[in-house]
């Protein structure tokens, strides 16, 4: 059973935010008009920011260093989203990436809370598509259920009210699933990248299988520079970056 | 069948209902932490029929290679193309949000023709015959009363074979006045190259195997000519190699790539020339330059004697007599320990280049840019890089067949002959456009009226500095027409629009551009058009057709698609192999030996008057030819405060900046950012929008980025509303209180302030151009972007 995990390195990061972007066309996350993105409730899963954020000084002219961080989710072996929430909309696969059901969802946003790391997003306003823009939407689905629609996950619209986050693209490993199913072999470590590792145009991300000691993840998870966001919470991310420089 | 969504279930059955349904979900949840499952009990649903088709991205000048996914018909996302060699299957979040631009509610949805006043907005659909008929009627009857020359055709991002279409549809009805927007941008690189290597185009270079790389405001990592490409080369450098490169970046402003780069060093605007002069004068005097390359392969580094036998200095005494340390130091704000410092590792970590904004905007201003640059590329041969390993490499392309000859036409020969509309070669003689002159030469009436004009691709009003005299200028044009898919700011002065295709729907080849080799990659339609759209080329072709006889037989191809086929017949790949994979390159560039057969196409090969004799000049011959007679005040008047030997070899000029330093104490920088980009329908797509100002912790809006120590004797905070006032005009905007950034400038993004385009778009944020003066350099023909200063207060 694969761990599926990400490194950032951050040496080849240049915050181009083409993760951000890729994220949104292939997850249908709506561009925030406006009013709703001067109230801080733009949805991306993968965000591209200033770090440390709120201009807090990067030193003083001419000494500036600036640094810029990439953040999707971070997968937690131990992840606190889901312990907190009340209806089990989320929770662990058995190849550890953190899904979010969106059917399930009461958006009582305690995961939204819980999660140190501010990468579940809430819905608060009813995404809208022009009618043509809608067009170009990605409609793959991931669901289940024969009477009730009891179970939906990636691309499809959210509703107003539900939280949403990074899924390491489900819908991607779903379907490299069924094709590897109809091949009639297991998931292998290269049979699908999610779109933010697809577009990086630093070739800054990596993903695979960490059970693999020979995958790349699973070298660079070795490096000197690699570090993982706020370790001593012991949440254990499978997202691992690796430091500047 | 509609399925009952488990939200329907809880508005009817109230959280009693829910709460049992749920004990029958948990069983079904996909591995959950404690609940196993079978996996086939969820379904991946494909959303249709999908098939992949490559093209080619135009939101930037990189070019970057698409595979774009379609299913049932729609274009739902893009990626990049694995194939293509300069984006290696990356895309920046321009190429990911280019389906906005493809779906956008405010595209232009067919031809149209104005009612009513010009710019009040009144517009009626037509259908294409007769918009072309309206056309042909106006070039025949340009041509009927002999003055094909009053056809001007003004345009701006062209790729592949759309530039010589435009230029030859141009000479074929008998004009010279096909324009290019290469002066606001690269001309000042280009022309620095023809000067000095004798290449009269930009020149690539060899990135991946570089270990220094000496950038003079070329924020290579956000704009410019190929950013895409510089990334990738520069991720590799640093990370792919056993040894990774130093990138030192030299800007007024830190900006995201100075941040990114390994060390930035903040310089006062517009003294980029005295800083590459200082590093000149330690190369020289501390003998760390290539002697072999200096002494063999180049003109005029030691002094001289002419073939009249006039002694001339050369570069060698120029620099060590006019430039130190000291005065390096003191014109450029830079201490001389690091100017040596930076001298020192540059000359010592080969193979090192230094390199200027193939986007001249931030050099431009009273020609200083051509100097700038020229200062820069001395630096190249000094360090003897010139198409070497790891150096400056020239730009090589397919070979095509060539162009047939003109049908013979005596009306247009004749009409080709007269003076340019916007004065390149002659009012501006070093230009070969001169794009933003072209607004005050028609107001003057000179050389002649002007009266049909075609905008492809361009955007005058928005994207010159103080473009709005264009609006001026356009009562004086009678009949003007437009290709633009936005309703922009120059197409709502138009008289008839016809809509080009946005470039998801359009075939069109591209050259691959910035890595040396040849390269070829197609665009081709990913969704049938979705709009009364056409392909600018093909309605190019048609309506030479249509205006018949030597304009005609001019094209003798039926549509763009065999015009295509013909030139692209030797490239190395058939057509179907084009179209399938989307690029075809031949990779590796073959480096020229110095001297070695060859070289001469690598050094003189553009020159038009000088010797084509594979030196690079240091002095530069090909000036000299120019502007070899000029006395003392022609030259102060094409704006050159040297004399003497100096005029033909890199110096520094300083900028004439517009508004008294006491007034206006700060320099106005624009700058282009990443995610909104060099194009106005960029600023239409709303995910841009959004993403605009990430570095700024901005959205939707324009910004003034202020350093704190200058917004501290200001008394401005984060977030206050600022005016920022020129002597042209004033703009309010948001300030951001930015420490990247030296505190006698303030920057301004780009691509916002329109008041057009589309919804998203329109009096969204402000423009900084509207801040400056329109002027274009005498020599050179370059609009100037640098030369304003600015002050700034509480609104």
């Amino acid at each position: 059973m694969p761990k599926w995990s990400m490194v950032i390195d951050l040496d080849k990061c240049v915050a181009c935010q083409g993760c951000s972007i890729a994220c949104r066309m292939e997850n249908n996350t709506p561009a925030a008009p406006p009013d709703q993105a001067a109230m801080g409730r733009e949805i991306r899963w993968n965000d591209v920011f200033p770090w440390p954020p709120n201009q807090a000084e990067p030193g003083e002219y001419p000494h500036v260093k600036t640094y810029y961080m990439t953040r999707p989710c971070q997968h937690c072996e131990n992840p606190p989203c889901i312990k907190v929430c009340p209806v089990q909309a989320t929770y662990k696969g058995e190849e550890g990436i953190v899904h979010q059901n969106y059917s399930r969802c009461i958006g009582c946003r305690f995961c939204t809370v819980a999660c140190p790391y501010g990468v579940r997003y809430f819905n608060w306003y009813a995404p809208e598509w022009d009618p043509t823009m809608r067009q170009h939407l990605n409609p793959d689905r991931v669901e289940s259920g024969e009477f009730v629609q009891e179970h939906t996950e990636g691309p499809i619209p959210r509703p107003k009210g539900v939280v949403e986050k990074c899924t390491f693209c489900v819908q991607r490993h779903d379907k490299a699933l069924k094709k590897a199913a109809e091949e009639g072999r297991a998931l292998r470590d290269s049979d699908y990248i999610p779109a933010c590792v697809q577009t990086c145009t630093g070739k800054a991300r990596y993903f695979g299988d960490m059970e693999n000691p020979e995958s790349t993840v699973s070298l660079l998870a070795q490096e000197r520079r690699a570090f993982r966001l706020l370790e001593e919470v012991g949440t254990f991310p499978k997202v691992i970056y690796l430091r500047e420089g | 069948m509609a399925k009952f969504t488990r939200r329907d279930f809880l508005k009817i059955g109230g959280s009693a209902a829910a709460a049992g349904a749920a004990a029958t979900v948990i069983n079904r949840t996909r591995g959950g932490t404690a609940l196993a499952h079978p996996p086939s009990e969820f379904h991946f649903v494909a959303g249709g029929e999908e098939t992949f088709v490559p093209t080619v991205c135009t939101l930037c000048p990189s070019g970057c290679g698409i595979v774009a996914r379609v299913v049932d018909g729609r274009a739902v996302k893009l990626e990049g193309n694995p194939v293509h060699p300069i984006n290696l299957g990356a895309l920046c979040p321009k190429g990911q949000a280019s389906l906005e631009l493809l779906y956008n509610p405010d595209r232009i949805k067919g031809p149209m023709r104005r009612v009513g006043e010009r710019g009040q907005g009144g517009w009626e659909p037509i259908n294409w015959e007769t918009a072309l008929q309206m056309v042909t009627d106006k070039l025949q009857s340009l041509r009927a009363n002999g003055k094909p020359e009053r056809f001007a055709f003004l345009y701006g991002e062209t790729r592949g074979q759309m530039r010589p279409l435009i230029e030859r549809f141009t000479q074929a009805i008998g004009s010279p006045n096909a324009i290019s927007h290469d002066s606001l941008n690269i001309e000042a690189s280009k022309l620095a190259y023809r000067m000095t290597q004798g290449i009269n185009d930009l020149l690539a270079y060899d990135l991946e195997n570089t270990n220094y790389i000496l950038s003079f405001g070329a924020s290579l990592l956000e704009a410019g000519r190929f950013p895409q490409r510089m990334i990738a080369g520069l991720s590799y450098t640093r990370r792919s190699r056993p040894v990774r490169s130093k990138f030192v970046m030299i800007d007024p402003r830190q900006g995201v790539t100075g941040a990114k780069a390994d060390e930035w060093i903040p310089i006062k605007p517009g003294t980029d020339a005295a800083l590459a002069m200082g590093i000149a004068y330690v190369l020289i005097s501390s003998n760390m330059y290539n002697k072999e390359f200096v002494e063999n392969y180049t003109f005029g580094f030691e002094d001289f004697e002419d073939e009249q036998g006039n002694k001339h200095q050369g570069f060698r005494n120029y620099v060590l007599r006019n430039f130190d340390l000291k005065k390096a130091s003191e014109i450029t704000g830079i201490p001389s320990g690091t100017i040596a410092r930076i001298a020192g590792e540059f000359a010592t970590n080969p193979p090192a280049f230094a390199i200027v904004p193939h986007k001249g905007g931030l050099l431009n201003g009273s020609a200083n840019g051509l100097y700038t640059a020229m200062a820069v590329h001395a630096l190249n041969a000094l360090l003897g890089n010139i198409d070497k390993h790891g150096g400056m490499l020239v730009q090589r392309y397919p070979a095509c067949p060539g162009w047939p000859a003109m049908a013979s036409d005596r009306l247009a020969e004749k009409g080709r002959q007269a003076e340019r509309v916007d004065g390149a070669g002659t009012r501006f003689p070093l230009a070969q456009h001169a794009y933003q002159a072209v607004a005050e030469r028609v107001l003057a009436g000179e050389p002649y009226p002007v009266e049909t004009l075609f905008l492809y691709d361009a955007n005058p009003v928005y994207e010159c500095p103080g473009g709005a005299n264009f609006i001026e200028a356009f009562q004086k044009i009678p009949f003007i027409v437009s290709f633009a898919s936005f309703l922009d700011e120059t197409a709502q002065y138009a008289d008839l629009i016809l809509p080009d295709h946005v470039f998801l729907e359009r075939l069109q080849d591209d050259f691959v551009e910035g890595l040396g080799y040849t390269g070829v990659a197609l665009r081709q339609p990913v969704v049938k058009p979705l709009y009364r759209t056409r392909n600018a080329a093909d309605v190019l072709i048609d309506i030479a057709h249509r205006v018949g006889g030597p304009v005609a037989a001019s094209f003798p191809w039926g549509d763009f698609e065999e015009l295509l086929k013909y030139r692209l017949q030797d490239v190395g790949t058939d057509w179907d192999g084009l179209k399938k994979l989307g690029v075809w390159s031949v990779p590796p560039y073959e480096f020229t030996d110095w001297g070695a057969k060859g070289w001469t196409d690598v050094v003189g090969r553009d020159r038009q008057r000088a010797p084509r004799d594979g030196r690079f000049d240091f002095y530069s011959r090909e000036m000299f030819c120019y502007l070899g007679d000029a006395d003392e005040s022609r030259l102060k008047e094409l704006g050159i405060s040297v004399t003497g030997d100096a005029v033909f070899m890199p110096h520094y000029e300083p900028v004439t900046l517009d508004g008294e330093e006491k007034e206006y104490p700060y320099h106005l920088n624009v700058i282009t950012l990443m995610s909104i980009g060099p194009h106005s329908y960029n600023a239409n797509l709303p995910t841009l929008q959004e993403i605009s100002g990430m570095a700024a912790l901005t959205t939707w809006d324009s910004w003034v980025e202020i350093n704190p120590e200058t917004a501290q004797e200001l008394g401005i905070h984060h977030d206050d509303q600022v005016w920022v006032e020129s002597a042209q005009g004033r703009v309010r905007t948001r300030a951001r209180i930015m420490p990247g950034l030296r505190p006698d400038v303030i920057n301004l993004p780009y691509n916002q302030g329109h008041t057009a385009i589309g919804h998203w778009a329109k009096d969204r944020g402000v423009h900084g151009l509207d801040l400056m003066k329109s002027h274009t350099e005498p020599l050179t023909g370059l609009a100037t972007f640098t030369n304003t200063r600015v002050k700034i207060y509480r609104a």
